[in-house]
């Protein structure tokens, strides 16, 4: 599913954000991405749905090369990939039914599908009673839930976490981590950046290590 | 695609009612900035006209040293007439230009009690074509005039011509260049302002290239949200001009010693309003199209 070929990323001569980088991730796996602040989690995920053109090598998404990829083909490509942020990046003047709608509305598709649809991955997410409330009436743990909802929304092939679960406590990142689960289950494929060693703990699955740009480990769970 | 036009639509009104200060902000910026280039074209545009009604003074009078008999007089007015440069003609004679001083003095009428009749001297007064009523042409009828005339004295306010042909071209390279300086300012201030309603919504415009929205998906509601902004812009501009017209510069500007009792001010024509109007929905969409130029980076 995703495949990445020596990929280095500079931001300027002497700052390397990712170096000379070569995985694979198959279809429906689930993986951690875990460093240090700066360890380049946010750079590599950001190549991904090509906010970010890596400065060499080259990165393959469903078979689909995207470092070479034209702008006007970027939408395309990012409507296989759900993007989950820690800040939640919702839309404070829009209802929570209107924030996960957009995704869809974005794409085009028809008005009655969007309500089903909307309506269906919020009671999956457990906010369907909370259609008409604006973000910020919300806890954070419900905000998360409404930005994954917002992701999940368009059947993603890709799921991409940066830190989902940064600014929320225990209990709420459990809830969290058990909608990633069930998205993994339903055969999306996971990647889950984070410097939350508990979660492998709790949820034990592949964990690529970057240390400096590096990849420095990489541990499947029978492994550990 | 109906199913987009229409989402196009609701997403640019639900934007404006979303930002009810930016949106304002936006139309009232586009209304000044109309209304101030349309005064200012109005300003041009009746002054030069009131400066044309200025040259309908302009005429050629020929005092004669001696006053023509009664039966030549017809004969006289048609050779005049025929001047090509000549619209028309007026026989003042000595009686009638006594007359004319009499009713002049009004009150003071008095005055001439006991005074000859003929002491005035009897004159032409030629009207000039449209067309001659410039320096060129009146000197061609002077010419003439010498020729066929016992001529004594002469009055055509030669310098003020001179004067008022040089008023009228500056007035051409004034409006011109301060029109095209109002019509950049007026663009700089609604570019900016719409780039500032564009920043405050720059995370709205990150997310959506986020989940996948086209370019186009992107800026057509942000487009239309322009033009009707514009719109709305240009009929205000549109209101408040027609309003300000006629309670204000029509009423002062008659009082005006300048302005000749039945000279109507001109206000737009129909044509004049609508371009108004469809320049706040250029302007609008072309404000909005280069600002989100910087914002929409995917």
């Amino acid at each position: 599913m995703i495949q990445l070929y020596n990929v280095t990323k500079r931001y300027s001569s002497d700052s390397v954000a990712v170096k000379d980088l070569t995985l694979q991730i198959g279809k429906g796996e689930f993986v951690y991405i875990t460093g240090a602040s700066g360890a380049g989690k946010t750079t590599f995920l950001r190549m991904l749905y090509a906010a970010e053109k890596p400065t060499r090598g080259q990165i393959l998404i469903d078979n689909r090369n995207v470092t070479r990829i034209r702008t006007s083909q970027v939408p395309s490509l990012r409507r296989k990939i759900g993007v989950v942020f820690q800040d939640f990046k919702l839309l404070q003047s829009r209802t929570v039914y209107e924030n996960v709608a957009f995704a869809l509305e974005a794409q085009g598709k028809k008005r009655y599908e969007v309500s089903k649809k909307v309506y269906q991955t919020l009671k999956e997410v457990g906010l369907e009673h909370r259609l008409q409330r604006k973000p910020l009436e919300l806890s954070g743990g419900e905000q998360q839930r409404i930005a994954i909802a917002r992701a999940l929304v368009v059947d993603p092939l890709i799921l991409l976490a940066d830190e989902p679960s940064g600014n929320l406590d225990q209990d709420v990142t459990l809830d969290i981590m058990e909608l990633f689960k069930r998205a993994n289950a339903r055969g999306t494929t996971v990647l889950l950046a984070t410097h939350d060693h508990s979660l492998n703990q709790r949820f034990p699955r592949r964990v690529l290590t970057l240390d400096q740009g590096r990849l420095v480990g990489d541990q499947h769970p029978l492994q550990v | 695609m109906l199913e987009n036009i229409r989402y196009f639509i609701l997403r640019a009104l639900r934007n404006m009612r979303q930002w009810p200060f930016l949106c304002s902000a936006a139309i009232l910026t586009m209304a000044v900035a109309l209304a101030t280039v349309a005064t200012f074209f109005l300003v041009v545009v009746n002054v030069e006209q009131l400066a044309q009604r200025w040259t309908r003074e302009v005429q050629v009078v020929a005092y004669l040293d001696q006053a023509p008999k009664q039966q030549n007089v017809q004969s006289l007015i048609n050779q005049l007439n025929a001047f090509p440069e000549v619209i028309s003609v007026t026989y003042v004679s000595q009686k009638d230009a006594f007359q004319r001083f009499r009713s002049q003095l009004g009150d003071e009428a008095s005055l001439l009690e006991g005074i000859d009749s003929k002491l005035l001297p009897a004159s032409f007064e030629l009207g000039i074509r449209p067309e001659f009523r410039n320096q060129d042409g009146v000197n061609k009828v002077i010419e003439k005039l010498e020729n066929t005339l016992d001529v004594d004295d002469l009055r055509y306010g030669q310098k003020w011509l001179e004067r008022f042909n040089n008023f009228v071209s500056m007035l051409h390279y004034v409006g011109l260049i301060l029109g095209g300086f109002l019509l950049l300012a007026a663009l700089f201030i609604v570019s900016n302002t719409i780039k500032l309603t564009l920043y405050a919504r720059r995370d709205e415009l990150e997310i959506m290239a986020l989940v996948g929205a086209t370019m186009r998906f992107i800026k057509v509601p942000f487009l239309l949200e322009g033009a009707i902004q514009g719109l709305l812009g240009g009929l205000i501009s549109l209101v408040f001009l027609s309003l300000s017209f006629t309670f204000l510069i029509s009423r002062s500007l008659n009082s005006f010693w300048l302005t000749p009792t039945d000279f109507n001010l001109l206000f737009l024509t129909a044509n004049q309003q609508l371009i108004l109007v469809l320049s706040g929905v250029v302007l609008g969409t072309l404000g909005s199209l280069s600002s989100l130029r910087r914002f929409v980076r995917i």
